[in-house]
Formats: C-alpha cells, sequence, structure tokens
C-alpha cells in the first residue's frame, strides 16, 4: 500500500475530476461512475495538483488541521492517496 | 422526491454503419427525420443537469453519425455532466476526435467485436476491424479515459483470453466484456448467441487470471449472462431509481428496452419537462415501488437488492412485465429459461439475423 513515491506528484489521471455542481455531496467523478468523499477526502485531492509532492501535501494538511495529531494525518492521508492511485483515478505526474 | 436521477442515457440517433446481430436496439428503430434537434438535446441535457444527474452517456446507434456530436458535448458539459461517448469509432479522425476532447468529452469507449478481424467482421455485418483499430491508436495518443467494450457470446467466447491480449495491446485503461443481453436484435438471435455452461465456467477463469496479471495495468469488468444466474440482475438499479433513457426521438424511457412493454404510454422530452416525466409519469412510477411485485418476490428478502429483475425481461419472455423475471431460479416461469440453455446446451448452429439501418 505504501508504494507511493513522496517525492513526486500525483495528479488526476484523464476522465477523473471532482464535481462542479456544488451539490451537497462532495463527488469525483470516474469512468464508471462516481465516488464520493467524506471527511477531509476532497480537500487532499485538491492538493494532488500535479504540482505539490506528497511530502508537501502532508505538511500541508497538517497545517490546515492543527488539531489533529500529525502522525494520523500522514497516515489516514498516504492510505487515501494509495487507494485512489490503486484504482487508476490518480497518477504521477 | 426520494430518487434522484444520476445518468441520462442519450441515444441520440439509431442510425450506424455497423449491424451487429446482438445490437440492443428496439427491433423498430426511430428514423433520421424524427429524431430531436440540437436544440431539444441542449435542453434536456440543462435539466438533467439541474435535476442531479451526474453522467451523461452518449450513444446511439453510432453516436458520431450525427454531425453536431462536438456541439452536443459541449452542451453536456455546460450542464455541469460527465461525458462519456460510447461508439464503434466509426466515422471517427484526428480532427473530430480532438473536437470532441476540445469540447470537454471525459470518456470514451470503444467496443470492437472481437480480436480477429474475420469474426468480428462477421458479427457487426461490416468490414470495420481494421479501421477500429487505427482509431484506438488515435484515441490512447490523447490524454483521455479510454475504456475498451467488447461483447462476447457463444461464439467467441472461447477466444476470450486473446480478446483480452487484444485489449491490453489497444492501450486502453480500463476493458467491458459483457455477455449479450437478450433484448432487441440478440434475443432475434439468442440460440446462436447464448454460450454453453461450460464456455462459461471457463470464461470465468479466464477473467480471474488476467485481473491478476493485468493488476494496475488494465481494470477488467465482466457481465455475465443472467440466464446462467441464480437470481436476476438489478436491472437499471431499479426502475425510476438511478436512470432514464431518451431514445432519438426524445421518447424517456426508464430502460433501453422499455418500449416492448405494451400499454405503457412513454412520454416525450419535447412536450414535458424532464422533472416531470421523472417525477410525476405514470410510466416511471409504473414498477417504481414494490406495490407490483407478486409472490414470489413481494415475500422474497432479495427484492431490495434485485427488485425482482427486468420488467422488460419478464414480459418479453413471460408475457407479463409485472411478473417475476424468469430468469429467478425461484419464478413459476423459470422454465422457460431452462429450455432455451438445454437447447443451446446440445445443439447446432444457426443462421443469423443482421440488424438493419432505420431510413
Ligand atoms: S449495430 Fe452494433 S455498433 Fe451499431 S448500435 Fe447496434 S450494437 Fe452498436
Ligand atoms: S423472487 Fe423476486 S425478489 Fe426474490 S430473488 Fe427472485 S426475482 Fe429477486
Amino acid at each position: 500500500m505504501s508504494g507511493l513515491e513522496r517525492n513526486r506528484a500525483l495528479r488526476l489521471a484523464p476522465g477523473c475530476r471532482l464535481n462542479t455542481t456544488g451539490g451537497p455531496e462532495d463527488l469525483l467523478l470516474i469512468p464508471e461512475g462516481a465516488l464520493r468523499l467524506k471527511g477531509p477526502a476532497r480537500t487532499i485531492v485538491e492538493l494532488c495538483d500535479g504540482e505539490r509532492t506528497l511530502a508537501e501535501i502532508v505538511v500541508e494538511l497538517q497545517r490546515h488541521y492543527p488539531s489533529a495529531q500529525p502522525a494520523r494525518i500522514e497516515t489516514e492521508a498516504l492510505a487515501l492517496l494509495a487507494r485512489l492511485r490503486d484504482r487508476g483515478v490518480l497518477e504521477y505526474a | 422526491m426520494k430518487y434522484t436521477p444520476r445518468a441520462l442515457i442519450a441515444e441520440i440517433t439509431h442510425r450506424c454503419p455497423l449491424h451487429c446481430v446482438y445490437c440492443s436496439n428496439p427491433l423498430k428503430m426511430q428514423r433520421r427525420a424524427d429524431e430531436l434537434s440540437t436544440g431539444d438535446w441542449v435542453s434536456v441535457f440543462q435539466q438533467a443537469g439541474e435535476m442531479g444527474v451526474l453522467q451523461l452517456h452518449l450513444t446511439g446507434g453510432e453516436p458520431l453519425s450525427r454531425s453536431d456530436l462536438t456541439e452536443l458535448v459541449h452542451a453536456g458539459r455546460e450542464a455541469q455532466l460527465y461525458l462519456n461517448l460510447i461508439t464503434s469509432g466509426v466515422g471517427l479522425d484526428e480532427r473530430r476526435l480532438d473536437e470532441l476532447i476540445g469540447a470537454g468529452l471525459d470518456h470514451i469507449q470503444l467496443s470492437f467485436q472481437d480480436n480477429e478481424e474475420a469474426p468480428a467482421n462477421e458479427f457487426a455485418g461490416t468490414r470495420s476491424h481494421a479501421l477500429k483499430l487505427r482509431i484506438a491508436q488515435m484515441i490512447r495518443q490523447r490524454r483521455i479515459a479510454f475504456t475498451v467494450n467488447m461483447v462476447v457470446h457463444r461464439r467467441n467466447l472461447d477466444r476470450l483470453k486473446e480478446m483480452i491480449a487484444f485489449a491490453e495491446q489497444t492501450g486502453a485503461q480500463r476493458l467491458e466484456i459483457a455477455n449479450v443481453q437478450y433484448y432487441g436484435w440478440a434475443l432475434r438471435n439468442r440460440e446462436s448467441l447464448l454460450p454453453t455452461r461450460q464456455q462459461l465456467e471457463h470464461s470465468i477463469e479466464v477473467v480471474e487470471a488476467a485481473r491478476e496479471r493485468l493488476n494496475g495495468k488494465l481494470r477488467i469488468d465482466f457481465v455475465l449472462p443472467d440466464y446462467y444466474a441464480k437470481y436476476p440482475k438489478p436491472c437499471m438499479n431499479g426502475w425510476g431509481h438511478q436512470q432514464m433513457l431518451i431514445d432519438p426521438a426524445g421518447h424517456v424511457l426508464p430502460c433501453h428496452a422499455a418500449m416492448v412493454i405494451p400499454g405503457l404510454d412513454f412520454p416525450s422530452a419535447r412536450e414535458r419537462p424532464l422533472r416531470w416525466i421523472w417525477e410525476d409519469s405514470p410510466v416511471f412510477n409504473r414498477f417504481r415501488d414494490e406495490s407490483w411485485m407478486p409472490e414470489p418476490c413481494r415475500s422474497c428478502d432479495r427484492r431490495t437488492r434485485d427488485f425482482g429483475g427486468c420488467r422488460c425481461q419478464a414480459f418479453l419472455l413471460a408475457g407479463d412485465a409485472a411478473a417475476t423475471d424468469p430468469v429467478c431460479t425461484l419464478a413459476p416461469t423459470h422454465t422457460v429459461i431452462e429450455e432455451a440453455l438445454q437447447r443451446v446446451n446440445g445443439r447446432a448452429e444457426r443462421e443469423w439475423v443482421y440488424r438493419i439501418d432505420p431510413s
């Protein structure tokens, strides 16, 4: 799972994008349908802009959520990113 | 309203240069002269976006047969929809592909009839295979999600391994292998198309091995033929629950085959707002809840999962759209399936009936 390379950047794969209708749910549209993004997932995906490295994303999240445990943020964010990458939703830039 | 439509399947034309023997289009196709105009479709897409639809599937017939396809893609994106094009590729060239992507196309599903040229052309009733290969290459060179669709049946299922290897060569990210579903033209050709039990079991093993080998490279979705299943498929995820289909002439249907059911009056997107059709039309409410269900569905625990199966199949095979889907092993009419399977699992080949092109 943690096969992610922290000094590289991720971006959304072709055909995957965040829903822009501003409805009540945060959705990631993909070829097969839609994934519901829970909690901070949307923020995490948005940070994958193809520029920031994963290490930078983690630091940014830790700054963004100062009341949460930094180690936990790191584990959870990387786990989500690994899952999305395995699913072909995110790719290395 | 308890149900939000999530996907709109827009059959923008029934015209198609191919003549596939398993085409799911209705036997009675809509003519070109009756097709919705560009403006009609644009209005439909806007309404769909406002109602919460997320995905727009442009299909046909062959959607490329419409010269306004790029405009339609653009209008769909303006309406905040995710744009999926389901195509045979015939009619695509570099320029048109770039225009479509520029207009906001998100995903292309390119269909192949086989990995080998001769059978592919036989099933499609046209020589299109070589052209499709060039088109796959064009798609792969661009940044767009790319799925290869392959329809499998008795006459090609033994080559599944080669077909998967072929899909790998096309450079697609995803492969959808779908067994033919028996509506429309496919039902006419059912006895020639239904795989044998042995073929089916073998194909499941082939797909499992391929999934392991291609993990992280090519994702494989595999749709089994429901004739061999114990319980029916949750058709459209429930009648009027998540999806709607609009045919070339603007009829709004809960599923692509619903036209076969007699006594239903399909509202037109030309005459009625889409929201009214979805929420209030008799057709969309006809099988929406559970009140129509007969036994054994009515007291079956699976009813919230499969909704009693497909209404169109119930009509086509049992003569009653409000019957339990005959595919279900608990259905009183299940013998019709057993009989078909018996015939298929021990007899010789038959002639095809090719799909015709509407005028
Ligand atoms: S004839 Fe073949 S390509 Fe044309 S609409 Fe039917 S299945 Fe699709
Ligand atoms: S009896 Fe009806 S609800 Fe139960 S499995 Fe069969 S089709 Fe589904």
